[in-house]
């Protein structure tokens, strides 16, 4: 267990640069996120992390050791990986096997490891298959045994539920949590999907460019979002961001005449979750009217999703709603409804 | 009806692709098993015999001699060209080194070089160092043939090891060379061995080097082929024995490994 | 990935080998080539003559025929590998029990000794006992008695033949490679758009291929271009010198005549030609690669 420090942290290829400098730390027995689109720089920044990548400038620290210069396999850290990275030529109980057989445990001790390991992980009947006999949710857990057969200093995971199916995914999702929980060892886990990064982590970096543009807890990171980037990327459906500009203390934007409390200024987005609108007729007074355009039955809600002009709004409703397409319709924020308004330009939180 | 023609036309057309690929083969074993007085006529009523072989066996041919030869030549030949290029053929693969584009370019111009330019030194060379004639000398020669091919076949077979495993060990605690050793080595078996009987195939069928290099010692059977061809002519059943020897381990090898021959047939070009 | 040293340290073996057995022989080979060297009067080099080997090779008919005898062979088994195995490829791609044993049977002529191969064409066409010009003669009463490898067109022929034998199956490997690659969807839409098999041929597959087709054109070129084993076991570069290749034709030069300089400066012209079409070949290699990896 310990802290990772990434200090002025920066990767060059040629002249291409990958991840600007940057720092960020992440605590003893943390959960640390990074979330982001592809090509968004968290894959490189977790493989300069394990060694894989070289750090082209900065400091990289793990429990309070400079280790830029050390080999993967001289920071003791484990690594999950997004096709699981397994040895196809040995079988489950060697691949979960192989890092004690590196640091040289017996034969012995090494069986009763891997056995315990692999109970831990309900693989006991399969040690004698090969990966390619595997399902791929069994191959993720070699992966994981593998990983958690002995006790490393930091934990580094990189996408490793992509390959799942969505069943699956859920599920491994829960024990993943699990075994943090019991676990305890700091962690890094990489994904671009924002439900794992919220229901995962303790904290989450949102990264995009290189750069990490929002770096605090889930729930933060959802009720404040520190720019559009953020805004956009975290729910599901995404929260609806409307342009428009600020006059009189009145937000206005083709359909829409809200009153906020905010000086005047024109080029402004504004920011509202679909769960934080109600659904009212049409002939009553709304934040937003116009005429239906899509229903999206989830099961226990529908996504109601209104037109008006250039703007589109979308809204959670109740399970029973229906309506023809093409009815005027009106939206009102919830009592203690947030909104969020966002600089148009710099995409910045006002 | 249309398709069913089809069907069959197609079959037949493979069968005509087929005998006309077999028939020099086959004819040539029918003739290695021929009476000398059979062998000079088409007819396939004979009674096979085995006395070709034991002809060519013996002096004045001694094939023996030669398969002793090609076998050396052809054995360290690969024994030194593989390892090599598989080494080579990893740092192409895994690393991004300065000038690797220019190295790897370079190596593969090379493969494009006639034999005929690197002879002419070559046999220079040798005779001043008194090595013509010799299987060393006939090594060496292979060894430029065959080394850039082979990091070409092997660059491709390794490009295709996605390398997750092999970052994978890294993390487990393995150092590069271990890594190579118990994750790297094992996945690309197929592929050494591949390149393996293939730098063989090719050493074992090399002519034009044999030709020029050796006089008595170390002809191999390429060009022992040429010795049937004697003041009385071509001595045909022996040739064909003779033919024979050489292409049945090769055959051998070449079917043995069928699936991943027709892969490395293809690796490299076909990107 | 990471270390530095060790990237190089693995490169060092195979680039020793390369070094010896290849660019230093080279480099022999192009200083000789700007001397006077009779092997047979002398035992090291000669005086430098500048450029006459190469002014010298221009003069010379013996040069001249094998640089046209060498055209005719390379345009020939080209054009005809290429048509041949790219119709094989189309044959195969299909699977069957029947596709399958021709696969595994045209690995053969690639495995064969090429030497071997000279061997027995020259057998078989042998005009008195060889099973083809026999054979031909029963089937075709006016080909009885031709004397196949006696006539100058005929034993180019059977040359051209021999190599095509040896190379097709392996270009057609090539082929079905690129086949593979060429996604079946678009050929299924255009079928669905109602367009026939000849034109989708045409029209989708072949520009596809296009690729392929290049990199099994150029290396076939290169291949071609270096012939010599079945010259000397099937014609001798007779009659005549009219199979006399330009490898064939070097040979002699350097091993029956001794003429080291002279030798040297043909087989240098030859490198030339051959590096001029690699270069171009390995070019094309590295930018569809970029193309493939975009």
């Amino acid at each position: 267990m310990a802290e990772v420090k990434l200090v002025d942290v920066e990767k060059r290829y040629g002249s291409f640069l990958a991840v600007p400098k940057q720092s960020l730390t992440i605590e003893e027995g943390e959960f640390l996120v990074l979330l982001g689109p592809s090509g968004c720089g968290k894959t490189t920044t977790m493989r300069m992390i394990a060694g894989l990548e070289e750090i082209t400038a900065g400091d990289l620290m793990i429990g309070g050791e400079r280790v830029n210069d050390k080999p993967p396999k001289d920071r003791d850290i484990a690594m999950v990986f997004q096709n699981y990275g397994l040895y196809p030529h040995m079988t489950v109980a060697e691949n979960i096997g192989y890092p004690l057989k590196l640091r040289g445990f017996n034969r012995q001790a090494r069986e009763a490891r891997v056995a315990e390991t692999a109970e831990k992980v309900e693989l006991g009947k399969l040690l004698k298959r090969r990966p390619s006999e595997l399902s791929g949710g069994q191959r993720q857990r070699v992966a994981l045994a593998r990983a958690i057969v002995r006790t490393p200093k930091l934990f580094l995971m990189d996408e490793p539920l992509s390959n799942l199916d969505a069943k699956l995914r859920v599920t491994m999702r829960a024990e993943l949590k699990h075994l943090h929980h019991e676990l305890g060892v700091t962690t890094v886990y990489v994904t671009h999907d924002q439900m794992e990064a919220m229901t995962l982590a303790s904290r989450v970096a949102v990264m995009r460019k290189g750069r990490i543009v929002q770096l605090d807890t889930p729930k933060m990171i959802y009720s404040e979002p520190a720019n559009l980037f953020v805004a956009s990327f975290i729910g599901s459906p995404p929260m609806n961001l409307i342009d428009g500009v600020i006059s009189q203390g009145t937000f206005t934007a083709p359909g829409v005449n809200l009153p906020v409390s905010a000086a005047d200024r024109g080029n402004v987005v504004l920011g509202i979750r679909p769960e934080e609108l109600d659904l009212v007729p049409a002939d009553g007074e709304g934040l937003f009217s116009g005429l239906l355009y899509a229903l999206e039955l989830t099961g226990e809600s529908t996504l109601v999703t209104l037109r008006e002009g250039t703007t589109v709004v979308c809204a959670r409703g109740g399970a029973d709603f229906d309506a023809p397409i093409g009815t005027r319709c009106a939206l009102v924020p919830k009592a203690g409804a947030r909104l969020h308004l966002f600089d148009k330009d710099s995409g910045e939180r006002v | 009806m249309k398709r069913i023609f089809l069907w069959w036309g197609e079959r037949a057309l493979l069968l005509l692709v087929s005998c006309i690929v077999l028939f020099p083969i086959l004819w040539m074993f029918l003739t290695a098993f021929k009476r000398p007085r059979d062998a000079y006529s088409i007819s396939l009523h004979f009674k096979p015999t085995l006395s070709n072989f034991v002809t060519v066996f013996s002096d004045p041919w001694n094939l023996g001699e030669m398969v002793v030869n090609s076998v050396t030549v052809a054995a360290t030949t690969v024994l030194i060209a593989v390892p090599c290029a598989a080494l080579a053929a990893y740092s192409f693969s895994r690393f991004r080194v300065r000038g690797r584009k220019f190295l790897f370019f370079l190596i593969l111009s090379t493969q494009f070089i006639p034999a005929v330019v690197i002879i002419l030194p070559f046999f220079l060379m040798f005779r001043t160092l008194g090595l013509l004639d010799t299987r060393i000398a006939l090594i060496v020669v292979n060894l430029a043939i065959v080394t850039p091919f082979v990091i070409w076949m092997l660059k491709g077979f390794i490009d295709a090891i996605p390398t997750d495993s092999e970052e994978a060990a890294l993390i487990d605690g393995a150092s590069r060379f271990r890594v190579i050793r118990d994750i790297v080595l094992p996945m690309a078996a197929p592929g050494v061995l591949t390149a393996t009987i293939f730098c063989f195939i090719l050493t074992w069928n090399e002519f034009l080097f044999a030709l020029i290099l050796t006089r008595r010692n170390a002809v191999t059977l390429p060009v022992g082929l040429v010795s049937f061809r004697t003041e009385q002519g071509d001595l045909w059943n022996l040739m064909s024995a003779a033919g024979v020897m050489i292409t049945v381990p090769i055959f051998i090898m070449a079917l043995l490994i069928q699936k991943h021959f027709t892969r490395g047939m293809t690796a490299g070009a076909v990107k | 990935m990471r270390d530095r040293p060790l990237s190089y340290l693995l490169l060092v073996p195979a680039f020793l080998i390369v070094l010896a057995t290849t660019l230093y022989p080279l480099a022999y080979s192009f200083v000789i080539a700007f001397r006077e060297w009779d092997l047979t009067k002398q035992n090291r080099p000669g005086t430098f003559v500048g450029l006459d080997n190469f002014t010298y090779a221009f003069t010379e008919p013996g040069f001249l025929n094998s640089l046209w005898v060498t055209t005719i062979f390379v345009v020939t088994s080209v054009v005809l590998t290429l048509f041949i195995a790219m119709s094989l490829a189309l044959l195969l791609r299909r699977t069957g029990r029947m596709h399958t044993f021709t696969r595994i049977i045209l690995i053969l002529p690639f495995a064969m000794s090429p030497a071997l191969i000279g061997v027995s064409y020259r057998f078989m066409f042998n005009p008195e006992f060889g099973v083809i010009a026999k054979g031909l003669g029963a089937i075709f009463p006016a080909l009885q008695g031709v004397p196949w490898l006696a006539s100058p067109d005929l034993s180019m022929a059977i040359l051209v033949l021999t190599d095509v034998w040896h190379w097709s199956p392996y270009m057609t490997f090539m082929c079905l490679g690129g086949l593979a690659s060429v996604p079946r969807e678009t050929e299924e839409a255009a079928r669905i758009d109602g367009a026939s098999g000849f034109r989708i041929f045409f029209g989708i597959v072949l520009p596809q291929m296009k690729g392929v087709l290049m990199v099994v054109a150029v290396l076939k070129t290169i291949f071609a271009l270096k012939m010599f084993d079945q010259v000397v076991t099937l014609t001798g570069g007779g009659p005549g010198n009219s199979t006399e290749t330009l490898a064939y034709f070097i040979f002699n030069v350097g091993f029956k005549w001794y003429d080291m300089g002279y030798a040297s400066a043909l087989a240098w012209i030859l490198t030339g030609i051959m590096m001029l079409i690699s270069i171009w070949y390995v070019r094309m290699l590295l930018s569809e690669r970029k193309v493939a990896t975009a």
